[in-house]
């Protein structure tokens, strides 16, 4: 019986009466969901892996390659780029309460019974057309004002170096999840089919430091192709690429091809993509050999070029050398040139260690950009400079004439980018007059990423990888491109 | 009958309204709108909504009224008898309340006297109709020309109302965009292209000749110039005294703020062009290109130029074939598409050793569809500018570091798309390059050290000013201070003698060192050469020099001659158990450990180290010398007593030595100091027992109290 009521009520579901009245209901919340939902017939909804082919641009992209020079440790803006006079005024004076609000801060002062106010120690310039203010620490930087774009609004969610870190690398603060290179990698592909795709670079300061993990360059769920590949001083820049004594290039070859085989069977056998990648991974190491010892040889550079990177840049291992190592890196195709300099968590001792840290890496940002410039190619470089969060606007522990520290900042601070389709010579967004909270055009780290996607080519949104049943996308569910500064 | 004496009211009522309309077109140049009725002409665009609404539903019903279905429909004809007569109210009070709103100031022009005039009408055919729509000639054809007349002045009336309101062409702008903007920006006029768009996209929907708010018209250089009712809009070259300035930059909220809180605000870079602008004297006929290249306007004004989505450049020639695309692709030669979907394409080529003329030439199966060509450091000849040439749509040239040297630049100019190209690196002739005037489409010129110099690329931007020519960095002429010399020794202690060896990152670098402890000179210290080879207990410094350069900072370091290295070693009182490196053995690796003591080569204690060595073959011992470390911020002091026992086996040994370091005081600073400790006599000793005492009780001056300090020891070499 009641099987027979269901097939009635089934008939009566598909009488023509019924038929029309949900026709309407469902033509009007078509309608309606069109309304909300402007993209409902534009067909990303359901068919966004169609949307996106790997290794191809969704449109005509203004950057061909990044590289990001992180300052890793988060420099204080307030000695670098977000000039604020007023702290200068209330040296010592406690951060007005109505400031912070009810903002939750670190452990590491939130017991402190005062916040004192404390003002950079250096001083500011205005550089160029623009009237960038720009501190003391960073004179090169200042000279290339116009070129680059400085934002002063950047926030993040992550308070402590690690998942702000890995926020900034991955979309994401725990560390499962693909590097931005590594999307970009998967998203653009290899222009040079001889060099990876991502490679990364670490130097260190003498301040005080925090640790970089391969996890910040790790290619997470995307295949494993698009991995960073750390490129180090000394005598083995890459790891194991070199033949073992007694090996000539000829051997290799034999191996490889024996190899790549035996590979192929296993690959018929399993069906695992992880294999192809490795015959491709050999291949391309192969390639390496003759590619790589060209670009290490800094030899041929010209004097004029060591200058203006500053001498340290025949140092292996230092931070000028990476800088003139990335230019050649992305001159030679390399889509994703990550930089990491450590040791700017000046949480104490700040005058003197940030000094020191500044020397380091101002003269050769600024020559990096430069020498993109006059070989033509800052156009099609995007270049950015920038920490994982900024610091606070009092003193963490005592507060002295020359010596104070800055604690952990997530809701303002300053990043700079230049090239790549970014307007040059502007500066972007505004904190309040203490330094503390963002009062004008705030950008996020989704938002960031977004912008940097845009820049290449990539729709961010069309940008997925499904992975465990969901899609996966850098800027996760958020992100605005920042059309304000883009050229 | 209540419903026909309320329907001979309303006749009377819309006879009355239609005279007093004639009476205010003939005579409303005199009359004058008194202030109380003002809001009631501003009423004018709230009920006109009515109007349009009954009066298309009249027209409709009056279209069909004479088909043979309605004829008889008694409702039919009752119903829109009553519309024409609210509908012709309506309109009636409509187009009064727009006379009186077209009395308040800003209101003129031709678009203001279309609306009127097809207003009005509205209000008198509307009227006609109703009256005659009874009469007997009264027919199919004149109800279908009324109506149709009615709706159509209607909606024209309607649409030159919206103009007055939203400004010109309001409904299509979001759809319908004139091609501007398109003008190059070497033809670009400062006001004409950049100040104007402006002023038309922001401002002139209220400040036209139709609509005069504030007395203010802003088309043309004539009518900016003599400005509105408050008076000038500015003054030549002073923004900061000038009403337009003045006016755009008060807050939202401030009632005289401009534009409108509610309309499409000013964007910062439009902001900034209007003050530029005025600030460099509000030039009419300038053209952006004779600017300074490094003017704020100019380069402001040029990235407006541009389209503001910079839109996808359309390409006219069809995509390749996948399949043969994917077959020149190799690796030296990378081919991929621009973006989905799009025809052109992009080749990159790379590895000098394997390229060949060929490499291009084989790419003529695609020669329309590349548009970026990368040749960087490829070896290049000027002869095979012949094979680019064939690409006909290329934008981009990248020649970095090629052989080319500009003999036969002139050829690039079949191409009538190429934007930019680089040559830094590449042999330019400067002879040559004046060929590059040939090249119409060029935009983008790198030249960053080719043979050309800074002067000779200077003349050629002042004869082609819509080319941007890229010269090379320079630096401000300051030399530079040298890096500092890199000590390549790998052990600092030697038992007869030790080649120093000292390099330099920089070619051409010249080393100066002492061993005498002064610091090193340009001029009279000597001039490091590999296989330099001491002898002695040494102190090491070095200096480089380099012409056009500032010399380094000074590098010092000691080598620690120990002559004997006993055949065992052990401690009889051990050291603490964190600090104490690799064991006893340690002390006499000749591995130096450095300035942090807790690297693991310090041997670290707070009681007494007891050090205990034994050597197979008795020697001759003169000197003994311990390094130790002092850091008094971490309580590591120098020892304050150490004693040398020695004998010829374990259980005769005889105290040889005593040495007792001067007392710490606050202000020491850091140190890795050797003590010597002397021998007396000669002794040849088989057996050496080394005391080293911390000391007992930190001075009183230390933080930390009550505890004994550390003492901290890395080496000891033996002479």
């Amino acid at each position: 019986m009641a099987m027979e009521k269901d097939i009635l009520e089934h008939r009566l579901n598909i009488n023509r009466r019924r038929f029309l009245s949900r026709l309407s209901l469902g033509l009007g919340s078509i309608a309606l969901g069109s309304l909300l939902i402007p993209d409902l017939f534009s067909g990303s909804g359901s068919e966004s892996e169609a949307d996106f082919i790997p290794g191809i641009p969704n449109f005509a992209p203004k950057a061909k390659r990044v590289i990001y020079l992180f300052q890793d440790g988060a420099p204080s803006q307030l000695e670098s780029f977000d000039y604020k006079p007023k702290l200068r005024e209330m040296m010592g004076q406690d951060l007005p309460p109505s400031v912070r609000g009810n903002q939750i801060l670190t452990g590491m002062t939130a017991n402190q019974a005062h916040f004192p106010l404390v003002g950079s120690f250096y001083d500011f310039k205005q550089y160029g057309e623009s009237k960038a203010w720009i501190s003391d620490l960073f004179p090169h930087i200042g000279k290339i004002a116009d070129d680059i774009c400085i934002i002063r609004s950047m926030y993040t969610e992550a308070i402590n170096h690690d998942p702000a870190l890995t926020f900034f690398q991955t979309g994401a603060q725990q560390g499962n999840r693909p590097s931005m290179g590594s999307w970009v990698s998967y998203g653009l592909g290899s222009e040079n089919k001889n060099l990876p795709a991502f490679t990364v670079l670490l130097s260190k300061g003498k301040g005080n430091g925090q640790g970089v993990y391969s996890k910040l360059w790790s290619n997470g769920f995307l295949d494993s192709i698009h991995q960073g590949v750390q490129f180090s001083s000394g005598e083995n820049p890459v790891l194991y690429l070199n033949d073992q004594p007694g090996i000539d290039r000829r051997e290799r070859r034999k191996m490889l091809d024996k190899l790549a085989e035996l590979n192929d069977i296993s690959y018929k056998e399993f069906g695992d993509p992880e294999i192809t990648t490795k015959v491709q991974q050999y291949e391309m190491a192969y390639r390496m050999q003759s590619a790589v010892p060209e670009i290490m040889d800094v030899s041929k550079e010209s004097d004029d070029i060591i200058k203006m990177y500053g001498p340290d840049c025949l140092v292996p291992g230092t931070y000028a050398a990476n800088c003139l190592l990335a230019r050649k890196l992305s001159e030679n195709g390399v889509r994703f040139v990550q930089l990491y300099h450590q040791g700017w968590d000046q949480h104490n001792n700040l005058p003197q260690e940030m000094a020191g840290q500044a020397k380091d890496v101002d003269q050769a940002s600024a020559a990096l950009v430069t020498d993109l410039k006059q070989r033509g190619l800052l156009d099609e470089t995007l270049v950015i400079w920038g920490g994982e969060f900024g610091r606070t606007n009092y003193s963490q522990g005592k507060l002295e004439k020359a010596n104070y520290g800055r604690d952990h900042h997530p809701r303002c601070f300053s990043i700079w980018m230049a090239g790549g389709g970014i307007k040059p010579g502007i500066v972007y967004g505004e904190s309040d007059e203490f330094g503390y909270n963002i009062v004008k055009d705030p950008v996020h780290v989704h938002d960031f990423h977004a912008t940097i996607l845009n820049q290449l080519g990539i729709d961010h949104k069309k940008l997925t990888f499904k992975s465990q049943g969901r899609r996966y996308r850098l800027t996760d569910v958020a992100g605005n491109v920042v059309k304000g500064i883009i050229a | 009958m209540i419903k026909s004496k309320h329907k001979g009211f309303a006749e009377n009522l819309l006879f009355a309204l239609n005279i007093f309309i004639i009476f205010f077109l003939l005579f409303g140049s005199a009359i004058v709108i008194p202030q109380w009725l003002q809001p009631v002409g501003r009423l004018h665009p709230l009920i006109l909504h009515f109007p349009i609404v009954v009066l298309i539903m009249a027209t409709v019903l009056e279209f069909f009224r004479f088909k043979e279905r309605f004829r008889t429909e008694k409702l039919y004809h009752d119903f829109t008898t009553y519309l024409w007569l609210t509908g012709a109210l309506f309109a009636a009070f409509t187009a009064i309340m727009g006379l009186f709103l077209s009395k308040e100031p800003g209101y003129e022009g031709s678009t203001l006297q279309w609306h009127k005039w097809l207003g009005v009408s509205v209000v008198f055919v509307s009227t006609i109709i109703y009256w005659c729509r009874t009469s007997g000639w009264y027919n199919v054809k004149t109800a279908r020309w009324g109506a149709g007349l009615v709706a159509l002045s209607l909606v024209v009336a309607g649409h030159f109302g919206a103009d007055l309101t939203h400004g010109d062409n309001f409904v299509l702008a979001p759809v319908w965009h004139p091609e501007k903007n398109k003008v190059p920006i070497d033809k670009a006029l400062v006001y004409q292209d950049v100040i104007q768009p402006i002023l038309e996209s922001k401002c002139t929907s209220c400040h036209n000749p139709d609509k005069t708010k504030g007395g203010l018209v802003l088309i043309d250089e004539k009518s900016i110039l003599k400005g509105g009712k408050d008076g000038k809009l500015f003054v030549p070259g002073q923004p900061q005294i000038s009403m337009l300035l003045q006016r755009i930059h008060l807050p939202e909220e401030d009632k005289k703020h401009m534009p409108p809180s509610g309309k499409t605000q000013l964007s910062p870079d439009e902001l900034n062009l209007l003050y530029l602008w005025v600030k460099e004297n509000a030039d009419f006929k300038k053209k952006v290109i004779d600017l300074p290249a490094a003017d704020s306007l100019r380069t402001i004004a040029s990235t407006y130029l541009k389209p503001a989505e910079q839109e996808e450049e359309k390409y006219d020639f069809a995509a390749a074939d996948d399949k043969l695309v994917k077959k020149l692709n190799n690796n030296y030669r990378a081919i991929y598409p621009i973006a989905k979907e799009s025809p052109a394409l992009g080749v990159n080529i790379y590895n000098k050793s394997t390229y060949q003329p060929k490499v291009l030439e084989e790419l003529s199966v695609i020669k329309k569809q590349v548009v970026s060509l990368d040749l960087n450091k490829m070896p290049v000849k000027d002869s095979e500018l012949k094979t680019i040439v064939q690409f006909e749509n290329l934008r981009f040239l990248n020649l970095n570091f090629t052989d080319i040297t500009g003999g036969t630049l002139k050829e690039l100019a079949a191409l009538k798309y190429l934007r930019e190209i680089s040559l830094a690196g590449a042999p330019i002739d400067p002879k040559t390059i004046k060929q590059v005037s040939a090249l119409k489409s060029l935009k983008k010129i790198a030249l960053w050290d080719t043979g050309l110099s800074e002067a000779e690329i200077q003349d050629l931007q002042k004869s082609n000013k819509k080319i941007e020519f890229i010269k090379s960095f320079k630096d401000d002429g300051k030399p530079i201070k040298l890096n500092e010399p890199q000590i390549k020794n790998t052990s600092f202690v030697f038992a007869q003698s030790i080649p120093l060896q000292i390099g330099h990152p920089i070619k051409g670098v010249e080393l100066r060192y002492t061993t005498n402890g002064t610091d090193p000179d340009s001029v009279k210290s000597a001039i490091y050469k590999p296989g330099i080879i001491v002898t002695q207990n040494t102190n090491v410094k070095v200096k480089a020099y380099k012409a056009g350069w500032l010399g380094s900072d000074i590098v010092q370091f000691n080598v620690f001659k120990s002559t004997y290295t006993p055949d065992s070693i052990s401690f009889i009182a051990p050291p603490n158990t964190k600090y104490s490196a690799d064991g006893a053995k340690s002390l006499i690796d000749k591995d130096l450990g450095g300035n942090n003591f807790g690297n693991g080569k310090w041997i670290g204690s707070q009681k007494d180290l007891v050090i205990y060595m034994q050597f197979v073959k008795p020697v001759d011992l003169h000197t003994i010398t311990i390094n130790c470390m002092r850091n008094i911020g971490s309580q590591i002091f120098l020892p304050i007593g150490i004693e040398i026992w020695g004998g010829p086996d374990k259980d005769h040994l005889k105290l040889i030595s005593k040495v007792i370091p001067a007392t710490p005081k606050k202000d020491d600073p850091f140190t890795v100091m050797g003590i010597d400790c002397k021998l007396n006599a000669n002794h040849l000793l088989s057996c050496l027992k080394i005391v080293a005492k911390p000391i007992q009780n930190l001075p009183p001056w230390d933080p930390v109290k009550k505890q004994p300090g550390w003492v901290f020891t890395d080496e000891i070499f033996l002479n």
